[in-house]
C-alpha cells in the first residue's frame, strides 16, 4: 500500500514537473574554466526563469572533434541539443540547419558586438548565430625572465627568436611554444605568420595565392623555430592549446602564443607563473611589404538547432548569456573576451584583465580565416601540409606547393 | 539410413525449425546486412549529407575512384602495416605466455586475472593515457628513459613516422595480448594429459612434444584468434584517432573513412563515395577471414 502511494506521488511529481518544465540542451565547451563559470550562469538563470531548466553537454576540447559530433546531431535531424556552441568559421557550413536569429536581435542590438564576428555568423543574408566570445591569437611572455635579462616584450618574429635562444639557453627552458598539432589550432596559428608577413592563401576573391614568397617566408619561420633555433621544442608538432599552456604555466617557457582563456589560468592560484606574465600582441614579419602584427580572430558563437522544440526558451538563454552582466561575469571569471564592445568599459572587466585595455586594437583588428562552407576542407590541406612541414617530412617549398595545389582542386581553380 | 522417410512425428520439424530460426534470422538481418546493404545502396551515388535530395546515381564509379586515390592507397598500406606487426607479435607473445600460466605455479589464478587488465580498459581511456604516457615533456617513457641514459634528449614519439605507428602498434599491443592469452590458454586446457605422458614414453623431448602435440592441438584455437584480430586491426580506428588522428603518416583506412563520410560527406558530394570506401573496407576485411578460414582448415560448423 504504502509503496503504490509512493509511486502514485513520483509520477504525478514527473508528470507536473515535465508539464511546467521545458528542458533545453546545450552544447559546451570545457577548456580552462568555462565550464564552471557556465554552470553558475546556468544556475542564475534557472532561478530567474523557474520554468526552464537546461542540461549542459560538454564536448572534447578539439574543435575538429566538436565539428564531427555536430555533423552526427544535425544530419540525424535530431531536435536536440537546441543551443550548439559554434566556432567563428562554422556558421556556413550548419548554416542550413540553424534558426534564423535575424527576428530576435534588432540592428541596434547587433551594433554592441565585434562587427567581424556579427559577419561571420551571417550567412546569405540570415543571422545563424550570435557571437558568444571572441577570441584572439595573443603573445605571452614571462615578464620576470625578459626584465632579468633586460629585453623588451619582441616586436618581430626575428627579435622574439634572439630573446627567446638567450633566456632559453640560459635558463634552462623552452623558448616559445605554439599549437603545431595538425589540426584546426595548427592553421590559426599558421595564418597569423602568413598574414604578419603580408601574404595571404586566398585573396578578397576567393582566389588561391598561397603559392608566394611571404607564405613560404612564413612557413619558414615556424620550422626554423624549431630546428634551427631550436627555441621551440621538437614537440610543438603534436600540442594543441592545453598542452602549451602547461608547459608554460609549469615555468617551462619563455614565450606562449595562445588565446585569452590562459590569462586567469596562468594567474590563478597555484600557477608557477602568477603575476609573472604578460601579454603582448604577436609579433610581425619583416622583409615584406604589408607585414603587420596579426591575431586570427577566433571565438565562439551560439545557434539555435533549427528541430530543437524549444526555440522560444533556447532564445531566452542566448539572450540571457549575451547580456553584458553575463558577459562581464564571463569574461571576469573564464577569461573569455566579451563579444559587446560595451562590456570593454566596464571597469571590473579591465581590472581582471588589464590587458582587455591595451591590446584593444588586437581584438578589433583580429583577422578571419577563410569564409566558406566548405571550411572544414580548406583548413585541413592547411594543417596537414604545415604539420608535415614541421616534422620535415615535406620541406617548405614542397609544403607550400602541395598545400597550393591541392586547396586549387578543391576549389576548382 | 532412412531420414527421408517421414514418419508423422517428424514431418513437421522443418517447419518448426523455420519457426523458431524466423526471428533469429530477422534480427540479424535488422542490424547487420540492413546497414549493409544500405551502405552499399548508398556507395553507387554522387550525395552529401546535407543535401540528400541532390543525388546522383553513379553505378559502381566510386569504386573506380578509390583505387586511384593516393591517400586512400597510402592509408591501406598503413592499416596492412599495423595488422601484420600487432597481430603477429601478439599472438607469438600470446602463446609465450598462454604456455607460461598454464603451468601450475602459486598464485596462479591472480596473475591469470591480472594479466587481463590492459584488455579491460575501454580503448579510448587506455589510448589517451598513452598519449600521456608519450608526451615529451611530462611523459613517464621519457622521463624513464632519461634517467637511464638511453636517451640524450626526450623523443616526440607522436610526432614522426619513425615513431608514430610504432608507437601506436605497440599500444596494440599491450591491450590485446590478453586476448590472445585467454583464447590460447582455453585450447591448452583442451590437451589431454594423456597425450603428453604417451609421448614422454616414446621419449620426446620437450621441443618434440610442443610441435607435435601442443601446436596442432592450440592450431584451430590460434586460427579464430587470429582471425577476430585481424579482422579488428584491419578496422582499427580509436587508437590512432585519439593517438595522432592519423598526423605522422599513422592514418589508416578507417579513420579516413571518417573524415570522408563526416567532414568532407557533410557538405561536399562525398558521402556516396566514403560508402564505397567503407563496403571496399568490408570487403578486404572478408578475403582475410576467407583466407585464414581455408589456411587454417577450420571448420566453423
Amino acid at each position: 500500500m504504502k509503496r503504490s502511494i509512493f509511486l502514485v506521488i513520483a509520477i504525478v511529481a514527473v508528470l507536473v514537473f515535465s508539464s511546467f518544465a521545458s528542458t533545453i540542451v546545450m552544447t559546451a565547451g570545457a577548456v580552462g574554466r568555462e565550464y564552471q563559470v557556465l554552470q553558475q550562469q546556468i544556475k542564475v538563470f534557472e532561478q530567474q526563469n523557474p520554468g526552464i531548466k537546461v542540461v549542459l553537454m560538454p564536448m572534447p576540447n578539439s574543435s575538429t572533434d566538436r565539428y564531427n559530433l555536430y555533423v552526427t546531431y544535425l544530419s540525424a535531424g535530431m531536435p536536440q541539443p537546441d543551443i550548439l556552441m559554434l566556432d567563428v568559421i562554422w556558421p556556413p557550413a550548419f548554416a542550413n540547419f540553424l534558426v534564423n536569429l535575424n527576428p530576435y536581435f534588432s540592428k541596434s542590438d547587433l551594433k554592441d558586438f565585434f562587427q567581424g564576428a556579427v559577419k561571420a555568423d551571417t550567412y546569405n543574408g540570415k543571422l545563424v548565430a550570435a557571437p558568444w566570445f571572441i577570441d584572439a591569437g595573443l603573445l605571452y611572455y614571462r615578464k620576470d625572465l625578459l626584465q632579468k635579462y633586460g629585453f623588451k616584450p619582441p616586436k618581430t618574429w626575428a627579435e622574439l627568436i634572439r630573446e627567446a635562444q638567450v633566456i632559453s639557453q640560459k635558463e634552462g627552458i623552452k623558448g616559445f611554444v605554439w599549437q603545431g598539432a595538425a589540426y584546426e589550432g595548427l592553421t590559426c596559428d599558421f595564418m597569423e605568420y602568413v598574414h604578419s608577413y603580408g601574404g595571404a592563401i586566398l585573396n578578397e576573391k576567393g582566389q588561391v595565392v598561397s603559392d608566394s614568397p611571404m607564405v613560404k617566408k612564413a612557413l619558414q619561420t615556424m620550422v626554423d623555430m624549431v630546428y634551427k633555433y631550436k627555441i621551440s621544442p621538437v614537440g610543438v608538432t603534436t600540442y594543441m592549446e592545453e598542452e602549451t599552456r602547461h608547459i608554460f604555466q609549469n615555468g617551462d617557457a619563455v614565450f606562449m602564443r595562445n588565446w585569452p582563456y590562459a590569462w586567469p589560468l596562468l594567474n590563478s592560484k597555484g600557477s608557477k607563473v602568477a603575476g609573472k606574465v604578460g601579454v603582448e600582441p604577436l609579433p610581425e614579419g619583416t622583409g615584406f611589404p604589408g607585414v603587420h602584427h596579426s591575431a586570427t580572430l577566433g571565438g565562439w558563437q551560439l545557434g539555435i538547432n533549427k528541430n530543437s522544440e524549444h526555440v522560444a526558451d533556447a532564445v531566452k538563454l542566448i539572450k540571457f548569456l549575451l547580456s553584458p552582466e553575463q558577459e562581464a561575469y564571463k569574461a571576469i571569471n573564464a577569461g573569455q573576451n566579451p563579444s559587446r564592445l560595451s562590456v570593454y568599459k566596464n571597469p571590473a572587466v579591465i581590472k581582471a584583465n588589464p590587458f582587455y585595455q591595451s591590446l584593444w586594437p588586437v581584438f578589433a583588428n583580429a583577422e578571419p580565416r577563410p569564409k566558406s562552407p566548405i571550411y572544414a576542407q580548406i583548413s585541413e590541406i592547411l594543417y596537414d601540409n604545415v604539420n608535415e612541414a614541421l616534422t620535415k617530412q615535406l620541406t617548405v617549398d614542397q609544403a607550400v606547393g602541395k598545400m597550393t595545389s591541392q586547396l586549387k582542386n578543391l576549389l576548382g581553380q | 539410413m532412412h531420414t527421408k522417410r517421414m514418419d508423422p512425428l517428424h514431418r513437421t520439424d522443418p517447419i518448426y525449425a523455420l519457426a523458431f530460426i524466423i526471428p533469429t534470422l530477422l534480427v540479424i538481418g535488422f542490424i547487420a546486412f540492413w546497414p549493409l546493404g544500405q551502405t552499399f545502396y548508398n556507395s553507387l551515388f554522387k550525395s552529401s549529407l546535407m543535401y540528400p535530395q541532390n543525388r546522383i546515381f553513379v553505378g559502381f564509379s566510386n569504386y573506380g575512384k578509390l583505387f586511384q586515390d593516393s591517400r586512400f592507397l597510402n592509408d591501406l598500406w598503413n592499416t596492412i602495416r599495423f595488422s601484420l606487426w600487432s597481430v603477429g607479435i601478439e599472438t607469438l607473445m600470446g602463446i609465450l605466455i598462454a604456455l607460461m600460466l598454464n603451468r601450475e605455479f602459486k598464485f596462479r589464478g591472480l596473475v591469470r586475472a591480472a594479466v587481463l587488465i590492459p584488455w579491460a580498459i575501454p580503448t579510448v581511456v587506455s589510448s589517451q593515457m598513452w598519449r600521456w604516457m608519450y608526451n615529451d615533456n611530462y611523459g613517464i617513457i621519457n622521463t624513464f628513459l632519461l634517467s637511464l641514459h638511453v636517451i640524450k634528449n626526450p623523443v616526440v614519439w607522436l610526432g614522426f613516422p619513425a615513431t608514430a605507428m610504432p608507437a601506436i602498434i605497440s599500444v596494440d599491443i599491450w591491450k590485446t595480448t590478453p586476448f590472445m592469452i585467454l583464447l590460447i590458454l582455453a585450447g591448452l586446457q583442451m590437451i589431454p594429459k594423456e597425450l603428453y605422458e604417451a609421448a614422454r614414453i616414446d621419449g620426446a623431448n620437450a621441443w618434440q612434444r610442443f610441435w607435435s602435440i601442443t601446436f596442432p592441438m592450440i592450431r584451430p584455437t590460434i586460427g579464430i584468434a587470429l582471425i577476430f584480430r585481424t579482422l579488428d586491426a584491419m578496422r582499427v580506428f580509436d587508437i590512432v584517432y585519439v593517438m595522432t588522428k592519423g598526423a605522422a603518416n599513422t592514418e589508416t583506412i578507417s579513420v579516413y573513412n571518417q573524415w570522408t563520410l563526416f567532414t568532407k560527406g557533410f557538405i561536399s558530394p562525398f558521402f556516396g563515395y566514403g560508402s564505397a570506401m567503407s563496403v571496399t573496407i568490408f570487403l578486404i576485411i572478408s578475403i582475410f577471414a576467407i583466407f585464414y578460414v581455408k589456411t587454417m582448415k577450420i571448420r566453423l560448423d
